[in-house]
């Protein structure tokens, strides 16, 4: 009704321009005051079906029904493995569009949208927040976050996701809120400011929910700030811990910093962790030190920038961690997405975490201690660096950034992967998939200012290949108990999408050209093809309701990033949520 | 009050100079002939003004390509020390006025740079 009230009062302006002097000519022109347009609309009555409150042990058995995406990563191990059988290389090839729905904004949809209920929970960018009918597209609510002024984003006005808990949606922003919704209503529970946006600071990522916390890293490492990752109380949107990813002088790694270079270290938290019930252990990744392409000022490994964490969830407290690219100075962000895999390696039973991380090897390391077990490259071009037998980077000198004559360096600083997306892993076939970019660069270093709330870069990547018309990219499945490619599949510009993988044996991902793609898991051969418009940057997921199966994918992407990867350039922005349903029968 | 007295400078250069056959060469103009400032405008420009802002080749990204002589706030060195002095509000381009290491020199020096690189057809 306000919104009907206020485009009333706007046509009735635009038509009659003179209405209240000619009315009054003598007196003063009467101030209009026109109602702000709105930016929230609850649910009258509640949404969705019968189902109560998200409990933990749905957490924890997020696929006991096919009716269910309650995580980000899909589960705590983050394998983005649907159950559903039903999609397979007989089937996929059918998938029919079910429905669409406009987002409105512009700038890159990176949602793995969350289902429960019967109600599809879609964040897009700019942090608008829609809960929507999943079998209909009917919007039930919304919510568009009023983001402050001037907000401090290197890379596009990203969101990847909402978590669910209890009865509670809940959804990080650009300006650094964590706010808590009512999942049938949309009403807000809460609203917390993590922190000073002001001051470099973000929020990009979909939070995760283990029992009464829920945990969200920051994002940042472009403007100088001391990166970290908080737990909140769910039920009160207090902050229980704060856990930095940077120390302070007298803390444990601070050594590994020059001078006083760890008070604008980065190393930003800005993609979701994983979380294994077996240890009680929270993991979680970061991303690159401060400034960017310049180490000159902080010589030293940087702890715990480009790192994996294991910490007790319930106090932030370390286990142990293990440090990708030290000293990194390409921005090769340690926080692509994780996987918490049973496999043998080499004839022995082994727990890992494995990631194919943005500075082109894949790693598999020991979960229980931290302990390297191997890194090969997944990507065909890298030449920044090999490993040596304990993991550690053996870097090429001449991809060192140099302030006059520049090698060309592979990967680029958007890496082979990057936490912008996720990947997959198939436990049946023991595969992990992701999309790559080939892409290599020449990384110039500059003079590197620091002020609070700018950015700090240090350098500048030259974008060599991306000029030239030669990125690529590949989507690729690799062995998670022996790091070997196991297939590519070429596509004709790098790929930034996220995947997903079925129980029948398919996986989905989609192009920067616009086009959802399923491949056959075990040979790489492509099934299905379906060209959305906008560049896909989102994280499919699939679900079944009333005997009907679906996939859901956003599509839109961000020029700028694009531009970076050597993406196609006449792809305009703009959000589409596309939803694809097999034909009945 | 910096680009104040900045541009007050100029402003009076320009002013004691209107009965003069041409008036006197803008700090960057000046610059633009040394090539140790050259080279601070390109090193800072590499250091705060790329990465994921400012491309050093055309592109299609939301913070505009500085070399092809198309400016959307103004060109002339002036204007384009303003934008780069107080910023451009709702875009991601911030006020650099009084945080570079050496004051409205480097801001001078960087203009120089972008002088020193653009390429054109118009001679602007």
């Amino acid at each position: 009704m306000r919104l009907i009230r206020a485009l009333l009062c706007v046509s009735v302006l635009s038509i009659f321009p003179s209405v209240s002097l000619a009315a009054e000519p003598m007196s003063e022109p009467a101030e209009i005051v026109l109602d702000p347009l709105p930016t929230h609309w609850i649910a009258p009555k509640p949404v969705g079906g019968s189902a109560g409150p998200v409990t933990q042990a749905m957490l924890d058995t997020p696929f006991a029904k096919g009716s269910r995406w309650l995580h980000y990563g899909g589960d705590y191990r983050n394998l983005r493995h649907s159950p559903l059988t039903q999609l397979n290389p007989k089937t996929v090839p059918k998938l029919q569009v079910a429905w669409a729905f406009s987002t409105g904004t512009t700038g890159q949809f990176e949602v793995s949208p969350v289902l429960y209920d019967g109600v599809l929970y879609v964040t897009s960018s700019y942090n608008r927040l829609f809960a929507l009918d999943a079998r209909t597209g009917e919007l039930l609510w919304r919510y568009d976050h009023q983001n402050g002024r001037n907000l401090p984003l290197c890379c596009g006005p990203a969101n990847r996701g909402a978590a669910i808990t209890g009865d509670l949606v809940l959804m990080a922003t650009l300006d650094a809120h964590l706010i808590a919704f009512d999942r049938k209503t949309g009403a807000i529970a809460w609203d917390t400011e993590i922190i000073d946006y002001t001051k470099g600071y973000t929020a990009t990522s979909a939070p995760l929910v283990v029992g009464d916390l829920a945990y969200i890293g920051i994002a940042g490492g472009e403007y100088g700030i001391r990166g970290f990752m908080d737990a909140y109380d769910t039920k009160t949107g207090k902050r229980v811990y704060r856990h930095y990813t940077v120390p302070t002088a007298g803390e444990p790694g601070v050594e590994t910093w020059a001078g006083d270079s760890y008070a604008r270290g980065g190393s930003p938290a800005w993609t979701t962790g994983a979380y294994d019930a077996e240890t009680d252990t929270l993991f979680w990744t970061t991303g690159n030190p401060s400034p960017d392409w310049n180490g000159d000022e902080r010589l030293g490994d940087n702890l715990y920038s480009n790192s994996l964490l294991a910490l007790d969830p319930k106090t932030g407290k370390r286990k142990w961690h293990f440090q990708f690219t030290p000293h990194d100075v390409w921005d090769y962000d340690g926080n692509s997405h994780i996987f918490l895999v049973d496999t043998k390696v080499d004839g022995k039973p082994r727990k890992l975490i494995v990631q194919a991380n943005r500075n082109g090897f894949f790693y598999m390391i020991d979960r229980m201690t931290g302990e390297f077990v191997k890194g090969k490259p997944y990507l065909e071009q890298v030449n920044w660096a090999t490993l040596d037998a304990k993991g550690r980077p053996v870097v090429n000198p001449k991809a060192m950034p140099a302030e006059d004559t520049l090698e060309r360096t592979c990967p680029s600083n958007l890496g082979g992967t990057n936490g912008s997306y996720t990947g997959a892993y198939d436990p049946d076939l023991g595969l992990v998939f992701t999309a790559t970019i080939e892409s290599c660069q020449a990384f110039a270093k500059g003079i590197s200012v620091f002020v609070e709330g700018m950015p700090y870069l240090g350098g500048l990547p030259e974008l060599v290949d991306a000029e030239a018309g030669k990125s690529y990219g590949n989507f690729v499945a690799i062995d998670a108990s022996t790091g070997e490619v196991r297939w590519r599949h070429r596509e004709a510009h790098p790929m930034m999408a996220g995947s997903l993988t079925t129980k029948g044996g398919v996986v989905f991902s989609g192009t920067l050209g616009g086009e959802a793609v399923a491949y056959e898991s075990k040979t790489g051969k492509q099934l299905w093809r379906f060209r959305m418009g906008g560049g896909v940057r989102s994280q499919p997921v699939a679900y079944e309701l009333d005997g009907r199966t679906y996939v859901v994918y956003g599509s839109g992407s961000f020029a700028s990033m694009d531009d970076f990867a050597g993406g196609p350039d006449r792809i305009p922005e703009g959000g589409h949520l596309f939803v694809f349903v097999l034909p009945e029968g | 009050m910096r680009l104040a007295a900045a541009l007050a400078s100029v402003g009076m250069a320009v002013g004691c100079a209107i009965g003069d056959a041409e008036p006197p060469p803008s700090p960057a103009a000046i610059y633009e002939q040394d090539p140790a400032a050259v080279r601070r405008g390109r090193l800072l420009f590499t250091g705060t003004c790329g990465g994921y802002c400012h491309s050093t080749s055309p592109g299609n990204r939301d913070a505009p390509y500085l070399f092809d002589c198309t400016w959307k706030h103004g060109g002339s060195d002036q204007e384009v020390f303003i934008s780069i002095a107080e910023g451009v509000p709702d875009t991601r381009m911030p006020a650099w006025q009084g945080k570079m290491p050496e004051g409205d020199d480097d801001l001078w020096k960087l203009v120089a740079y972008l002088r020193s690189k653009r390429s054109c057809n118009e001679g602007s």
